[in-house]
Formats: C-alpha cells, structure tokens, sequence
C-alpha cells in the first residue's frame, strides 16, 4: 500500500511542477517528487515482521529477521541530494525576485525572440 | 601504475583544499586538470573495487577501453578550454575542479546508484556555471528539468534493485541473474524506460532538452565550449555504458530510444536553420548531434557514435570559443551583422571554417569519416530508412553551415567585388597563443580526416563495446 | 488551461507508470525475509569472514560480544553508508559541498547587508539554555554513528539548527565564518587523505584499515565513527554557511 502511496505522490509532485508558474512553488513540487522517491525506495526494503537493523542490547544477534539496510543507505544519500538541488534552487528564486521582482514565471518575458 | 580512482580523487580532493587557500585557487586549479592529463596515460587498466569489497557488496569502477576513450576526450578537452578561456574562470575555480572529478565518476562507474550520484555532481556544476549567464530564470528552468530527470533515473534504478537484488550493472544483465529471476520483456520495458528518460534531459534529447535554448544560448566563451563538447562527452559515454551493459535485454526499448534520437535530430537540424544568432545555430546542432549519437548507441554501433562524439566535442569547442570572442570583441552574435569578420582574422576564420565543415561533414575533413561510418554501419545492419532521414537532414546541416561560412568570411552584398572596406571594422579578437591552439586542433581535424585510417585505429581501440562478465571477475 | 493538460498529462503517465511497475514488482505485498543473494541481504549474512563465499562458514554478530567483525559497526545502515558505499558517500558530500559553494558564489555580494527579522523575548531566553543542548546532542547523535540510528548527516544539520536558532534569536549576532570555511576543507581532505591511506595500507580506496575492535564500544568499527566525525563537521559547517548567506539581504537603494 505504502508504495502505492509514493508513487501517487511522485505523481501529485509531477503535477505541481508543471501547473503552476510561481517559482517558489515549482520548487515544492520538486520537493514532493523526492518526497515520494525515498518513501518508495525505504518501502522497497520492508519485510513482513522485520527490525531496525541495529544491533543492540535488545537485538543482540545477527540472525534475526532485519530490514534491508542498503535500501536505508541509498535514501540517506537521495535525501541530501535532495537538500543540496532545494538550496540551490532557492538561491536562484531569490535572484529571480532581485532580478524581475516578482516570483511569477508568466511575468518575465523569456528573452528568446527569434 | 595508478589506480583510475585518482582520476576523481584528486580534483574532489583539490577542490577542497582550494576552500582553504582562496587565493591560489586558480592555480590549483590548473595543477589539478594538468595532473589529471598526465595521470591518464598512466593508469592502471581493469577494474578496481572501492573498499576492497567484491560486487554485490561494494562498488566497481572500470577502465577498459571503452572509458578510456571518454577520460581522454572529457579531460584533454577540460585542459584546452582551461588554457584558452583562463581569464573567463573567475571565481568558479572550485565548481570546475568538481565537475572534472564528477564527469570522470559518470564515465568509470558501473554502478547504477554511483553513476546517479556523480550525474547529480555534474549537473549541480552545470547549474551553478549556467549562472553565469545573468539569467536564473534559465538556470532555474535547468535545475528544475534536471532534478526530475534525476528523480526518474533513481526510480528506475530502485525498480532494478527490487527486481534483482543489486545496483550493479554487470549483474543485472548476466545471464546467471538471468536465469534467477523471471525477466520477460514486459517487466524489464518500465526500469528501462525510467533510466533512459532520466538520462535523456541531460543529453538534451526532445522533449526532454527544453533547457537547452535558454542555458546555452547565455553561454559565454567558457561554459559555451565545456557544456557542448565535454558536459556533452560525458553523459553520452555513460548513456554508451547504460546501453551496453543493460539495454540488450529487452528490443522495444530499443525502438522507442532510436525514435527519440531520431526526432531529436531532425528537430535539431531543422530549428538550425532558421536562427539567425550563433550560438542558436550551435546549440542546435548540438542537440542534433546528440540525438544522432544517442541513435548509434543504442543500436550497438559504438565505433561511429564514439567518432561521432569525438568530431563534436572538437568542432564545437572551436565554434562556440570562436563564437564567445566575436560577441565580446563585436558584442553582436548575428551573423548578419558579423559580415566579413574573418576578412581580417584568417587564421581564426580558417579554424573556424574547418570546424564548421567538419560538422557539415565535407570529405576530407573528419566528420565525413564519421559520417560515412555511421551511414555504412546503418546500412549494413539492413536499414535505410534511418540513414534516408540522416542524409536528408544532413543536407539542411551543410546548408546552414556554408551559409553561415559565406556570411562570416565575404565582406560585401553578393555580387560586389570582396573588398575590406565592406567588412566590419576590425577587432582584435584572439592573442596569438591562444589563435596557434585553436588552429592547431582544427589541423588535427583536417588531418583526421585525410588519414583516416590512423585516426580510426586510434579509436577503435578505444571504442569496444564495454566489458564482459568474465573481465569483471577476473579484474579483482 | 495549463493546469488541465498538465492534470491529463500527469494521470495518463501515472496509469501507464503504476501499471507498468504493478507488473514488475508487487506494490501491496512484502516479503517475508531479504532474498539472501541482493546485496542488502548480504550485509546482513556476511558475518565475520569475508573471504569465503560460503555462507555456513559465517558465525553470527553478537552484540558486545564479536571481535573484528568486517565492519565492527552496531548499525548496519552505518556500515553500509560508511564502509561498503563510502564511495557514494564521499560523492553525497560533494553534492552538498557543491551547493554550498553555489550559494556563497552567487549571494555572496559586496553591497551592503541588512539582517532580516525582529524576535520576542521568549525566542531570546530560550535561545541561550537551547543552543547548548542542540549542540551536545548533535555532536553525540554523530560521535555515536555507529551505536545508535543517525550519524554524520543528522548530527551535522542538528549543529547548523543550533546557530540557526542564535541567528533567530538576535538580529544583530554574526559569525565569523573564516573558521567554519576552514574545517570544512580540512574535512573534506582529510576524508580523501584516509582513502589514500587505505589505498597504501591495504591496496583499495577506502578500504577500512583500522582495527575494528568489538562490536558495541565507542572505539570500534575501525575508520567509521572517524569518517562520521569528519562529516558532522563538514555538513554542520557547510549548512551554517548556507544560512548566514541566506540570512543577509543586499540592500539597493
């Protein structure tokens, strides 16, 4: 059910991106995409009746039945992907209002006559 | 010998200390891409484990021949664009250092995941060069295009993993992972597709290349050159790599990427010939060019899309560095109004001419070899009407390419007698040293194609389909 | 108009995308146990002994127990990031590195800057008994990476969110990031120096040459908690510098 779900928002993420003409939320969109992206690749590595694969002093041995966690490594690398594009994206909406002061994409001419 | 893994260390490492040195960093800089130009004839070949740990569990880079081909182009070319364009660097030292380790990660990995990672690098190197255009609009549009390409590619790579049980490219298509797991045409068509779109925005195909018109077309005389010929370079090597090793499985994705590259080109060709603006014309070409390497790849010829890859990178560093000059020397990038511009500067016009025929792909010049290889390998494999649509194309190419040569080099009206006064006013535009490189490499493209054996022995060794189940293990 | 083609457009490609993938993998039911050959199974499988494929010779990690395991890390999410992947680690930081580079390149100007934002006199108290608390325990969360759930990304931000509450909460603090930009390169070298030691010591790139002692001390799991150390710094140091530059506003007049 849960990769269902992220695969609707990848879904609902899609469309922000390319319905809407504010920069800032484009970047949302983007945001959501990424969103559902990592919660599909986490649900990827579920098993039925898995545990947090730590050892600890309550899960002492290997032998038991953990989740998968390469699937976790994979979503704490996409996550800070994530925030590195969110920042940089952020800088360029800010130039965007220092330059046309406005966040509307439809206001700026495109500059490409021609 | 040195390890390949060099080859990325060493700029990332660079990089991060030029933070602490700010002031030499445009030193470091060139310390850095030399280092790496002189590494790449001492590397170790095979493949290297990271970590020691052996496939599934850790990540394999591999120098075959293959990647070596890209290295060379990707980082000799870096090296030139850096000597010609040195004043143009101002403060990105440290964005290009990263994007030399990043474009050298995407061309020696095989691994999905790994290859995503360093596709990221060099993307967010591209958007912080784009800016240096003065329109984030257009870098914001590239930043957006390529995260979702990014996006994509992950959850393709991820649907991979959970049909598998591994991110690495040789595993997924051997034939012992084939024989484990159930793969019927239709399950592989969805990851294939995913991967293939998410390369796809950055190779600039249509419709994923919206990016393009904006992001090169505000290129100036450094992020011109290195986003058309090495930026250009590295992802068709890795797409090379994607197809190589995954795409045999399955035919109708095959279809669908010959389909893309076609449209791709022929769109390409045509939006050239209507612009008026040089670098309009350029960036169209490139994209075309793409789409018509990005067709050879994924049919398996790898010999013409590698001599495709090679006359493009050339050609187009000279054009746009070439084009950079005038609009700063005359501030104008329409080349009606650049009339006779060469009537002054020859050796440049001359530099400039080979390069534009090349592309136009004249005998005698090494774009016609490529060409002919290309069209030769289309034919054999018993197609024509791929080759039909090329050659039609083609001609558009040709067309707007002399056109634009006639503009550039005959001072007056057509008719009148070639006479200076007509001409532009002079300007200075190259220093002499950076006039003999450029005309040297257009040299090195006329005598490719006049001997075109030599160059294709050069190449061939470098372009064998990449590597085989049995090299991998054996490579430990 | 645009949001009603967009809408089509993104309902006709989700059906052909949740259809396609519905058919490559099931998209309700989960397994029961990993698949022991996918490589996430193997980290768990692989036990002590690396060199041998077979998995019966592997005995079990016990916790506070097993000496020189192959990791010798408690979190196995940890050992996967910092040890098996370091190589799609060391690419992760470049991308942040990269987009804190941007940042300062393109905000970083010369005009003349104004602080943004007025703050209550609750935010000012709290601030001060906060900020030491965020401190230590983002310092611990990537000092203990390899005991507990975190590591070097959740310590790092946790620090950036300390000097971002003091930035909140008084207008007029500023950093001297001279000293941050500092331990961000060194960091990053010395991340690349350990790779290159491994590579003299043991023949791979990053590979882990430190004695990994039992699994469950502080001092254990060879180079890890050293790695996790370095990129706490780095990633505290690198999002700090993103806020300060986004925290100031150029003023044109």
């Amino acid at each position: 059910m849960i990769r269902l779900a992220s695969l609707i928002l990848i879904l609902i993420g899609l469309y922000g991106v390319f319905s809407t003409r504010n920069v800032i939320k484009i970047l949302v969109g983007v945001n959501i995409m990424e969103l559902g992206v990592n919660i599909f690749i986490i649900s990827i590595g579920f098993v039925n009746g898995g545990l947090a694969p730590i050892l600890t002093s309550g899960s002492f041995s290997s032998a038991l039945n953990f989740v998968d966690p390469l699937a976790q490594a994979i979503v704490l690398t996409s996550i800070v992907i994530g925030l590195g594009i969110t920042t940089l994206g952020l800088v360029f909406a800010r130039k965007i209002h220092v330059n046309y002061g406005t966040y509307d994409l439809s206001k700026i001419g495109g500059g490409s006559d021609d | 010998m040195i390890n390949p893994v060099f080859m990325i260390a060493i700029p990332l490492g660079l990089a991060f200390i030029s933070l602490i040195f700010k002031k030499a960093s445009k030193w470091i800089l060139v310390a850095g891409v030399t280092i790496n130009v002189v590494m790449l004839f001492l590397l170790e070949w095979g493949s290297v484990a990271m970590g020691g740990f052996r496939i599934p569990y850790g990540i394999q880079l591999m120098l075959s021949s293959y990647s070596f081909t890209g290295l060379a182009v990707v980082n000799i070319m870096f090296f030139v664009i850096l000597l010609i364009s040195f004043d143009k660097v101002e403060k990105n030292s440290v964005v290009l250092l990263t994007a030399l380790a990043g474009m050298n990660g995407m061309i020696l990995t095989m691994d999905l995941f790994n290859l995503f990672v360093f596709m990221e690098i060099t993307a967010i190197s591209a958007y912080i060069l784009s800016m240096k255009g003065k329109k984030p609009e257009h870098s914001f549009n590239y930043l957006v295009l390529g995260s979702i390409g990014g996006v994509i590619f992950l959850l393709g790579t991820i649907i991979f993993y959970a049909q598998t049980g591994t991110l690495n490219m040789a595993i997924i298509s051997s034939p012992v992972q084939q024989s484990a797991f159930d793969f019927s045409s239709a399950t592989l068509f969805i990851p294939f597709f995913l991967i293939f779109a998410g390369m796809a925005v950055e190779a600039k195909l249509i419709p994923f290349g919206g990016w393009v018109k904006g992001v090169y077309g505000n290129a100036d005389r450094l992020t011109g050159p290195l986003f058309s010929s090495v930026y250009a370079a590295a992802i068709l090597f890795a797409m090379g790599r994607v197809f190589g090793e995954l795409f045999v499985l399955n035919e109708t994705i095959v279809i669908i990427v010959v389909i893309t590259g076609l449209i791709t080109f022929a769109f390409g060709e045509a939006a050239a010939f209507r612009q008026t603006k040089m670098r309009r014309i350029l960036l169209f070409s490139s994209i075309g060019q793409s789409g018509l390497a990005v067709i050879m790849l994924a049919l398996g010829f790898y010999f013409p899309a590698v001599l495709l890859i090679v006359n493009n990178a050339l050609s187009k560093f000279i054009m746009f560095t070439i084009t950079g000059k005038l609009q700063e020397s005359y501030g104008t990038e329409n080349y009606k109004e650049l009339k006779g511009a060469f009537y002054k500067n020859k050796m440049t016009g001359v530099a400039f001419s080979i390069a534009a025929l090349s592309m136009a792909g004249l005998p005698l010049f090494f774009g016609f070899y490529a060409k002919l290889n290309v069209l030769t390998a289309l034919f054999g494999g018993g197609n024509w009407f791929i080759p039909a649509v090329i050659l039609i194309f083609a001609i558009v190419e040709g067309a707007y390419f002399i056109r634009l040569l006639i503009s550039l080099w005959a001072p007056g009206k057509e008719g009148e007698y070639a006479d200076a006064k007509h001409a532009v006013e002079t300007r200075k535009l190259f220093k002499p040293i950076s006039v003999a490189i450029i005309f040297m490499l257009s040299l090195v493209i006329l005598a490719a194609g006049l001997f075109p054996d030599f160059a294709g022995k050069t190449i061939t060794s470098g372009a064998k389909a990449p590597f085989t189940m049995s090299q991998l293990k054996g490579g430990e | 108009m645009r949001k009603i083609f967009t809408a089509l457009f993104v309902v006709f490609f989700g059906i052909v995308l949740l259809l396609g993938i519905s058919r490559t993998i099931p998209l309700t039911k989960y397994e029961d146990k990993i698949v022991p050959t996918s490589a996430g199974g193997a980290f768990i499988e692989k036990k002590v002994n690396i060199t041998t494929e077979n998995y019966k010779d592997y005995k079990d990690v016990i916790f506070g127990e097993t000496r020189d395991a192959e990791t010798g890390s408690a979190n196995m999410v940890t050992s996967v990031v910092v040890n098996y992947r370091a190589f799609d680690t060391l690419g992760e930081i470049t991308v942040l590195f990269l987009a804190a580079v941007g940042v300062s390149l393109l905000m970083g100007g010369s005009g003349k800057k104004k602080r943004l934002g007025k703050s209550g006199f609750i935010l000012k108290t709290a601030a001060g008994i906060l900020f030491p608390v965020m401190l230590i325990t983002g310092i611990y969360i990537f000092t203990h990476g390899h005991l507990t759930p975190g590591g070097g990304f959740p310590g790092g931000s946790m620090i950036a969110s300390s000097f971002l509450l003091l930035y909140l909460a008084d207008e007029k603090f500023e950093l001297k990031l001279k000293g941050f930009k500092v331990a961000e390169g060194v960091a990053g070298t010395l991340f690349i120096v350990i790779g290159a030691v491994g590579l003299m010591a043991g023949g791979y790139f990053l590979m882990n040459f430190l004695p990994t002692g039992t699994v469950g001390n502080l001092f254990s799991a060879g180079i890890v908690p050293i790695i996790y150390v370095l990129i706490g710094l780095k990633v505290g140091s690198e999002i700090t510098g993103v806020l300060s530059d986004m925290m100031t506003v150029e003023v044109h007049e």
